[in-house]
């Protein structure tokens, strides 16, 4: 008898532990999509998403979640990531806030965070993720890889350039253009590819003394380089190239090295659809928002997702949230070298 | 000015505030002064506040300090007025010779070029700064490459992206309305004067150094004075060219301290307050001038058409200069955009680019959601932002200059108000004034509505009252002597009669409005995205030659409609 209640009390034990575990597992896993999905609709079908993917990959990777959530459209407000965040800071100051996920680069995502603009939490995709691809709010969405890119007609074949190293050479004057903002040059190289702030200096100080001419936005930029606005663009990115070549740009560009940065996605603090916001911040995370991307023409941040095209280096400079906190110092130093406001 | 009959209960205050006569106009001043004078206040609020913690705010001149004693005042200032200087100064050497030439002599083929030269006002300012990068950016540049090829130069001869470039993109977009200025100037010229230099032995450059261009000295100078207040507030150009080139003036610090991180709202609102000071001190001075031009009136009541200067054989110089700017001015940067929308990346024209062209870019755009939302976007606001800014000035004109009602010349004033206001400003103002606002439309179509109809009352007031001055009061008086009321007299006799004026204002508010930028590019989000805004953020973006089709499209759309409207205007009328 006392064999038989004990016999029940550790069944009743079992089954009570093996509930929690489960239901920690569930939550763990969190909520199947469908189920965050039919939340979704509940909020009146719109999601406001603060993104700088731009119009030629959006115009792929949106449809594709509209698709897979009938019912939701998504707004897409897209300007460059100063202008996003600044315009989320405006709004958190009037008391308001209109953004549901943002996503920009990491270093922008920050910035948001910091103004506490956005929530703390780990969504159930992130566990794919190795560390240094997610923090406590935000995943990498896909990557950027700063490389070297080149106009074909202005730029010799026994010319093009093998490493960043090559355009102190006076040859390359009044010939390279860059975007204005793109301090990740600076920072790769004093921090991984030469482990010394000073030689990256010095090395950036005589390409500063070959003239480079800075344009905004990396897309003009690629734009304006296969127009022969310049022979060489020195911080352009890689996924803007492969599909301008196959449109028969005359372009081409250097995979041995190059930087990556990180895009992530973030979800706002009491964003006004709160469910849809998880329901994307969780599809772009998984392996299927993740496919969506790199059919887009961005490179996935995902682990087991390839991308499309090859816009991967050889070599990779990546840029940490943790480097992320000296910008300010290599802000610094890189707008003295080029003279930039 | 005979008034037409008030009502009886018009002489008895106590009852007043029940009767329409006078309930219009109480509530047109509140329209105006909420329109009007309510962004402006919060603006100058924003000027003098600082945030120190989330939504805790502290009064500061701190603002003043950050905006005019940084170290780019001095820049900021010396470009904005090279800037508004060099273009105005341009546009109006270029609109003179243009008006003279079609006006007042016997240059062949003239009457053609006076339609002609209006054209360029279609083209969008974004478009106009847009196709001139197109052709006069240093490296790609078509001119700057056909001119290196042509004479071997080594380097190139333009670079739009300079001060200089800046000036010439912006002024072309100008000469129509320096232009259309200079013609009426002109028309109205008292031959008589010029015909007794004539007859004293001047010959034709001495009467035009003389005479003529002495008795246009006043209306050219408010002409110039115009000009160079609407560069000032102009934001097209120095988005697209001066931006990138790292020329900035104040509308470009404006907008940089709103959409840089950290956004600095009150220097941001310091700068505007700077910025409305001078664009108002501006339009101060151009009515001043107007009204001190009656000083200088050559229009009298005899009949007389002015005389035309016979130019001999230079008149084929002139026709020269006639066909040239219409042929680089006019046409270059509609056939480089038309060019640049059937390629699929920015390429000068060569055999190889000419078997890229396609229609690719027409189809991406025919699937791309995002031009669809703008292109209804656009359409919706600028027919309502017309309809609404015409309902309200014909009013107010009627009131103001047909009724006597105490008060009326304040209307008047108030209407005038948002001409001082630059773009730019009204679109910090009114995110100052709406983001915090009880009733949601920050982010919407209808705040940029708001705007639209705000910026264009005084355009509407200005064709409206025209056409009203020209009723005379007898047509009304006759209504209200048979019975009318005084609604029905505005609905029957002055509405039907200021049709022309009204239709003219309509057009020209929905061009402007359709084309509309500068308040835009702070107001317009996502969802009320309208198509300048589109244009602008894909050509930041890179895709220029689907920029370049949706340019094309906007021009065609703006044609088809100002069509269609001014013919169904015509056949149907506004008749009850």
């Amino acid at each position: 008898m006392y064999a038989m209640r004990y016999f029940f009390a550790l069944m009743v034990g079992a089954l009570v532990l093996s509930t929690l575990l489960f239901a920690g597992y569930v939550h763990a896993q969190g909520e199947p999509m469908d189920e965050v999905h039919k939340k979704a609709l509940k909020e009146g079908g719109t999601l406001n998403f603060y993104g700088t993917l731009a119009q030629i990959n959006a115009a792929k990777v949106l449809p594709a979640f509209e698709k897979r959530f009938p019912g939701i459209k998504i707004n897409h407000v897209d300007a460059t990531s100063d202008k996003l965040v600044a315009r989320a800071v405006t709004e958190a100051r009037g008391g308001r806030t209109i953004g549901d996920v943002l996503q920009i680069p990491l270093e922008n995502v920050v910035q948001a965070f910091e103004q506490g603009l956005l929530v703390e939490q780990t969504i159930p995709e992130s566990k794919e993720y190795p560390e240094g691809m997610k923090g406590n709010y935000w995943v990498a969405s896909d990557l950027q890889f700063f490389i070297v890119a080149w106009n074909t007609k202005l730029v010799k074949v026994e010319e093009e350039p093998k490493q960043f190293d090559d355009f102190a050479d006076p040859r390359w004057k009044n010939r390279m253009i860059a975007e204005p903002r793109d301090l990740e040059l600076l920072m790769a190289l004093a921090k991984y590819k030469f482990k010394s702030d000073e030689k990256a200096i010095a090395l950036l100080k005589k390409i500063a003394a070959n003239n480079v001419e800075f344009h905004s936005g990396h897309s003009q930029l690629a734009e304006l380089l296969v127009a022969g606005q310049a022979a060489v663009c020195i911080t352009c990115y890689s996924h803007h190239y492969p599909g301008r070549i196959r449109r028969g740009a005359p372009v081409n560009y250097m995979l041995t090295e190059g930087i990556a940065s990180i895009n992530a996605t973030a979800v706002f603090k009491n964003p006004p659809h709160p469910n849809t916001a998880m329901l994307f911040a969780r599809w772009i995370a998984s392996q299927e928002g993740q496919k969506a991307m790199a059919v887009g023409g961005r490179t996935p941040a995902h682990p087991k997702i390839e991308p499309v095209d090859k816009t991967r280096t050889e070599k990779i400079y990546p840029i940490s949230a943790a480097d992320i906190k000296e910008y300010p110092k290599y802000e610094k130093i890189w707008k003295e070298i080029f003279n930039l406001r | 000015m005979s008034t037409i009959a008030l009502p009886r209960s018009v002489k008895n205050s106590v009852a007043l505030l029940g009767d329409p006569a006078l309930l219009i106009p109480l509530v047109g001043v509140g329209v105006l002064i909420y329109l009007a004078v309510l962004p402006l206040f919060m603006l100058l609020l924003g000027s003098f506040q600082m945030e120190v913690a989330p939504r805790e705010f502290v009064a500061t001149f701190k603002n003043y300090q950050n905006a005019y004693a940084s170290q780019y005042t001095y820049s900021t200032f010396r470009n904005s007025v090279i800037f508004a200087s060099g273009s105005a100064v341009l546009a109006f050497a270029l609109g003179t010779a243009l008006a003279w030439l079609v006006e007042r002599t016997n240059t062949p083929l003239r009457l053609v070029f006076i339609p002609l030269a209006v054209v360029p006002l279609i083209l969008p300012g974004v478009l106009e700064s847009i196709a001139w990068i197109f052709l006069l950016s240093p490296k790609f540049g078509y001119i700057n490459v056909a001119l290196m090829s042509l004479f071997g130069l080594e380097s190139p001869p333009f670079n739009i992206f300079s001060l200089p470039g800046m000036i010439w993109a912006h002024s072309v977009g100008q000469v129509p309305l320096a232009f259309l200025m200079m013609v009426a100037a002109f028309k109205s010229m008292d031959p008589s004067l010029e015909e007794s230099a004539m007859m004293s032995g001047a010959n034709t450059p001495q009467t035009l150094r003389r005479i003529t261009l002495r008795l246009l000295m006043p209306t050219s100078a408010s002409v110039l004075l115009i000009l160079f207040v609407r560069t000032l507030e102009s934001f097209e150009t120095p988005a697209l060219i001066g931006i990138p080139a790292r020329i900035y003036v104040y509308t470009s610090e404006i907008y940089l301290a709103f959409n840089e991180y950290p956004p600095d709202y009150g220097r941001g609102a310091a700068l505007a307050v700077g910025l409305l000071i001078l664009s108002a001190a501006g339009v101060w001075l151009y009515t001043r001038s107007t009204r001190e031009g009656k000083r200088f009136q050559t229009v009298t009541g005899k009949a007389f058409r002015p005389r035309q200067f016979d130019l001999g054989p230079w008149r084929w110089v002139g026709f020269g200069f006639l066909m040239v700017y219409f042929l680089v001015v006019v046409l270059l940067p509609f056939l480089v955009m038309l060019w640049a929308s059937f390629l699929p990346f920015f390429a000068t024209p060569n055999l190889d680019a000419l078997q890229k062209l396609s229609f690719e870019n027409y189809q991406y755009l025919f699937g791309f959601r995002p031009f669809w939302d703008a292109m209804k976007n656009s359409i919706i606001l600028a027919f309502m932002s017309a309809s609404a800014a015409m309902v309200l000035t014909s009013l107010i004109a009627w009131i103001v200059y047909k009724s006597r009602l105490p008060g009326s010349w304040m209307l008047d004033f108030l209407a005038f108000v948002p001409i001082t206001v630059p773009g730019i400003v009204l679109g910090m103002a009114l995110i100052l004034l709406y983001v915090a606002f009880p009733i949601p439309i920050y982010g919407t179509i209808w705040v940029l509505l708001i705007a639209y109809v705000t910026r264009y009352i005084p355009y509407g007031m200005r064709t409206a009252s025209g056409a009203i001055l020209q009723i005379h009061s007898e047509l009304e008086e006759a209504a209200a002597a048979s019975g009318a009321s005084w609604w029905e007299t505005f609905k029957r006799v002055t509405l039907p009669l200021l049709r022309p004026g009204i239709v003219a204002g309509w057009i020209y508010i929905f061009i402007v409005s359709f084309r509309e930028f500068s308040t835009s590019v702070l107001l317009a989000t996502g969802e009320s995205r309208v198509l300048s805004i589109l244009l602008f953020t894909m050509f930041e973006q890179g895709q220029v030659t689907v920029v370049a089709a949706i340019g094309i499209l906007m021009i065609l759309t703006l044609l088809t409609i100002v069509a269609v409207f001014y013919k169904l205007s015509g056949r149907v009328g506004i008749q009850t």
